[in-house]
């Protein structure tokens, strides 16, 4: 490799880590130091309240959920677009990404405009039936799901085209079915990747907040996510819980960061 | 981990298929259709799912938006406070895609090529924005750039907190894309050219830009297409007022707040039709990185 | 007869990898399916075992229709030209996966695990990950693993391709041994005329998706159907439109009348103890000849001398464009 001169690249170290610093650890670092400005009884406070402990609850709740469903879905198209071929596989293949790129805003719109209740395509039919999506925990759930559908079909993805099908070959040689062949050699096969992909599906349904805004009439204690409160104790000027909450959804997901720099170079041997 | 937040993959080797490594198959043209029973109805129902979720919900906003004809659709856009959303948004998320450009190559190439204590910790930090709620990536921007600023600045509710939480959010995108390219560059190749007489400048852009070039263009794309479609990390931050703060997605929640479904569904049909270029454009891009390879 | 194919036909679009072909495979033999790359005999294997399917034409095996079978009810052993390891499990786990898929009793499994893992040396490594197994003892693994099922036909793809020479042939010449300790009908795949002519006891050609010629080694070395087979069994040269094999071309300074060609030596190449030459002709034909250096010592030629060439008396040839073997 051919080395660079010590003043470049001290100016470029230089320049690198100190955005980041500014950008995102002094900040990120500031709201851990306010929320614990006054020691542990702010948190200890805003836990204790019954909205915020129902706000988190929904929080689990909906992307537990969602994390779930797009687990399922996303194994099984994982498989479909890998080891099959269809008509329209490529087309399905780029609207998988879909969702990384549209604006949560324009999710949240989306699911309204086909179920709301009022003159949603399936909303008043489903209403017929007692079944409410917007404003509503399958509302919730759904939105939760669209924006964080990709992510464990990225994972899995290039980790099933990398092992190729030869050991699922040699399986159904040696007398597996295609279930026996799924749990025994698939699965295993893939099971970082699936791990992967479910903790950064985690981590974005905890932390969705757009998508869920639109289809949410941010009902404390019916509605309302621990990202919606958040909002809503900013702005009424509760800053103190406002921190307390932003610094466990912090929490949150930098464990699912650490959970995955812990595990990733396991697979990597 | 963070390729698969970005949305950012780009495929240099192609699938590394069972039948490439397998000459007796190689002139294998794939069939239309290999399914089998289960796999037919696992689609069959995956579809419909898929449907449901994602590809209705869709449709519903390009319908909504062509409901009202040609000219309301034009009229959404000529609102002043839609347009001026609009341009602020397209102008804020291209600056911000520049400085990704520059920033993002430059951590990339400090990430692989360079080695201190704590570039691991940099390494990590650098998924931060990925893995925080938006919201609360609005709430820790304000801690820094808001009111009470250690730093003494407020930028809160002015033009440079959208840039802000632009570049917050979308700092980790370049870098990803950028990163495992550089991983991979031959450092042979470099070191030919430096035995062929060129000069560090030289080898920087001749032979690693135009290697990094369709993943800096890659990056750049998702990088712009998020910062089009931001929305959670503005809401404390930039306080949305009309012509000065306000993006085009806090406008679309407006419109929705109002119940002018129509309205909101049309401007909508722009961000979208923003995101689906951005896939045509990776598509493209990723094509031309595997004849290459 | 063990395996019965009767008129298979695959496409793959527009490419037809097999094209009516008919082969009978005895019992209890080592056939070999040779040819070059992409000639279709992966695919031929790949059908009798269930891994692909024919779109036309049928397989039986011992007898019983396997057309519609799918793989895990055939029976079959298949190994793998990259050996398809299950990276999750242990070596002994893996030779046990098709006999806890037949749910056999715990012992047993155990037995017949620690059995085959003796016949091909593996025991001291039954506890280690395929991962710190070499190339050689992973296509072993694959080997036990296979016939741990007791197969009615053990199917081997390229079984040695992806293994460097040496390996390559220890093992060609300990499968010949161990076929001869278990005698199962074992079909195998391969692109080295080499390997076929020493290991197998019967040669399948198969060329463009089409059986050239089935035989014993020495009646395809001795009585090759045309021209491919001869070209693919050994180096060939052509002489007055006659393939032969480049050892059995005559070179002498003097004409003795017998329909000899004329001919000037351009090129004169050693190779260890054999020496090539390149003659060309008086009509611009390049004939090779191989022949000893003492040979060459004692004609006395080099670059530039003139030459009498023919076909050596007991020579196998065939006509160019293929045809009936002609013996001079």
């Amino acid at each position: 490799m051919v080395e660079v001169s010590t003043p470049t690249r001290w100016a470029l170290r230089l320049l690198a880590v100190g955005y980041v610093f500014f950008l995102v650890a002094w900040p990120t670092g500031l709201l851990a130091f306010r929320t614990f400005e006054e020691g542990t009884a702010n948190l200890l406070d805003t836990l204790r309240e019954p909205d915020v402990q129902a706000a988190l609850q929904l929080t689990g709740k909906v992307a537990l959920l969602a994390v779930l469903i797009n687990l399922l879905f996303g194994v099984t198209i994982s498989i479909l677009l890998v080891r099959y071929e269809f008509p329209g596989k490529r087309l399905l293949s780029a609207l998988i990404d879909l969702p990384l790129s549209v604006s949560p805003v324009v999710v949240g719109l989306a699911l309204v405009l086909v179920y709301n209740s009022r003159d949603g395509w399936f909303g008043p039919t489903l209403e017929e039936n007692s079944v409410q999506v917007i404003f509503s925990t399958p509302g919730l759930v759904m939105a939760t799901t669209f924006v964080a559908l990709p992510l464990v079909i990225r994972e899995i993805v290039p980790v099933l085209t990398e092992i190729g099908d030869d050991q699922e070959q040699a399986a159904r040689s040696l007398g597996a079915s295609a279930p026996q062949t799924f749990w025994r050699i698939t699965l295993p096969s893939i099971k970082w990747a699936v791990v992967y992909g479910v903790v950064l599906a985690t981590a974005r349904s905890v932390g969705e907040f757009g998508a869920v805004k639109v289809v949410s009439n941010n009902i404390s204690g019916k509605t309302q996510t621990a990202t919606l409160m958040v909002e809503e104790k900013y702005q009424n000027f509760a800053q103190d819980q406002a921190y307390a909450i932003a610094f466990l959804l912090v929490l949150v997901s930098i464990a699912c960061l650490v959970t995955v720099a812990l595990l990733r170079p396991k697979t990597e041997e | 981990m963070s390729t698969a937040l970005s949305g950012a993959t780009i495929d240099t080797t192609g699938p590394v298929s069972p039948q490439g490594r397998r000459p007796g198959r190689a002139k294998r043209t794939t069939p239309r259709n290999t399914l089998t029973g289960g796999a037919g109805l696992g689609l069959g129902i995956t579809m419909l799912w898929f449907s449901l979720l994602v590809l209705l919900p869709l449709s519903a906003i390009v319908a909504r938006a062509a409901a009202g004809g040609w000219d309301s659709y034009l009229d959404v856009l000529r609102n002043d406070q839609t347009w001026a959303a609009v341009l602020l948004t397209v102008r804020s998320a291209a600056i911000v895609t520049l400085i990704n450009i520059v920033m993002g190559t430059v951590i990339a190439w400090v990430l692989v090529r360079d080695r201190f204590p704590g570039k691991a910790i940099l390494n990590v930090i650098i998924d931060v924005p990925f893995a925080l709620p938006t919201i609360v990536a609005g709430l820790v921007l304000l801690a820094l750039y808001g009111p009470n600023s250690p730093l003494g600045l407020n930028w809160a509710f002015t033009e440079t907190s959208v840039l802000l939480a632009f570049a917050f959010v979308t700092l980790p995108f370049i870098v990803r894309t950028v990163q495992p390219v550089l991983e991979e560059l031959d450092a042979d190749v470099e070191e030919a050219a430096a035995s062929l007489g060129a000069s560090r400048l030289t080898i920087f852009r001749r032979i690693i830009l135009p290697s990094l070039f369709p993943a800096i263009i890659a990056g750049a794309t998702l990088s712009f297409a998020r910062a089009i479609s931001e929305f959670g990390s503005l809401v404390l931050l930039s306080g949305s007022r009309p012509f000065e703060t306000e993006v085009a997605s806090v406008r679309i929640l407006s419109f929705i707040e109002n119940g002018s479904y129509a309205t909101a569904a049309a401007l909508a049909s722009v961000l979208l039709a923003v995101a689906l270029a951005v896939i045509v454009v990776l598509d493209i891009v990723q094509r031309r990185v595997a004849r290459r390879g | 007869m063990s395996i019965d194919i009767t008129g298979v036909t695959k496409k793959f679009g527009d490419f037809v990898a097999l094209d009516n072909v008919n082969v009978t495979i005895p019992t209890g033999q080592l056939t070999a399916l040779l040819g070059p790359s992409g000639g279709g005999k992966s695919t031929l294997l790949r059908i009798i075992a269930g891994l692909d399917s024919a779109d036309e034409g049928s397989i039986s095996i011992e007898g019983a229709d396997a057309t519609k079978l799918p793989p895990q009810k055939r029976n079959v052993g298949f190994v793998f030209q990259h050996y398809a390891v299950f990276k999750h499990m242990t070596v002994a786990k893996n030779v046990a996966f098709g006999l806890e898929i037949r749910k056999r009793p715990k012992a047993e499994v155990q037995r017949r695990v620690e059995e085959l893992l003796d016949l091909v040396h593996l025991s001291q490594f039954s506890h280690r990950m395929p991962s710190q197994l070499s190339g050689g003892q992973r296509q072993r693994m694959a080997l036990a693993r296979a016939l741990a099922v007791e197969p009615t036909v053990l199917l081997l793809d390229e079984p040695f391709g992806a293994l460097d020479a040496k390996v390559r042939k220890e093992l060609r010449d300990w499968l010949r041994r161990l076929h001869d300790e278990v005698h199962v009908t074992t079909v195998f795949v391969t692109h080295d005329q080499e390997e076929a002519l020493e290991v197998a006891d019967e040669i399948v050609v198969i060329n463009e998706g089409r059986v050239e010629q089935i035989g014993s080694p020495e009646q395809l070395y001795d009585e090759p159907a045309n021209d491919f087979v001869m070209g693919f069994l050994g180096e060939v040269t052509t002489l007055g439109g006659v393939v032969v094999r480049p050892h059995d071309v005559e070179v002498a300074l003097q004409p003795s009348g017998n329909g000899e060609v004329a001919a000037t030596v351009t090129r004169v190449l050693r190779v260890g103890f054999e020496v090539r030459l390149t003659v060309t002709t008086e009509t611009g034909e390049e004939v090779i000849v191989t022949m000893t250096r003492s040979h060459l010592r004692q004609l006395g030629a080099d670059e530039g001398t003139k030459v009498w060439l023919s076909i050596s008396k007991g020579a196998i040839t065939v006509a160019r464009s293929g045809g009936v073997p002609a013996t001079v």
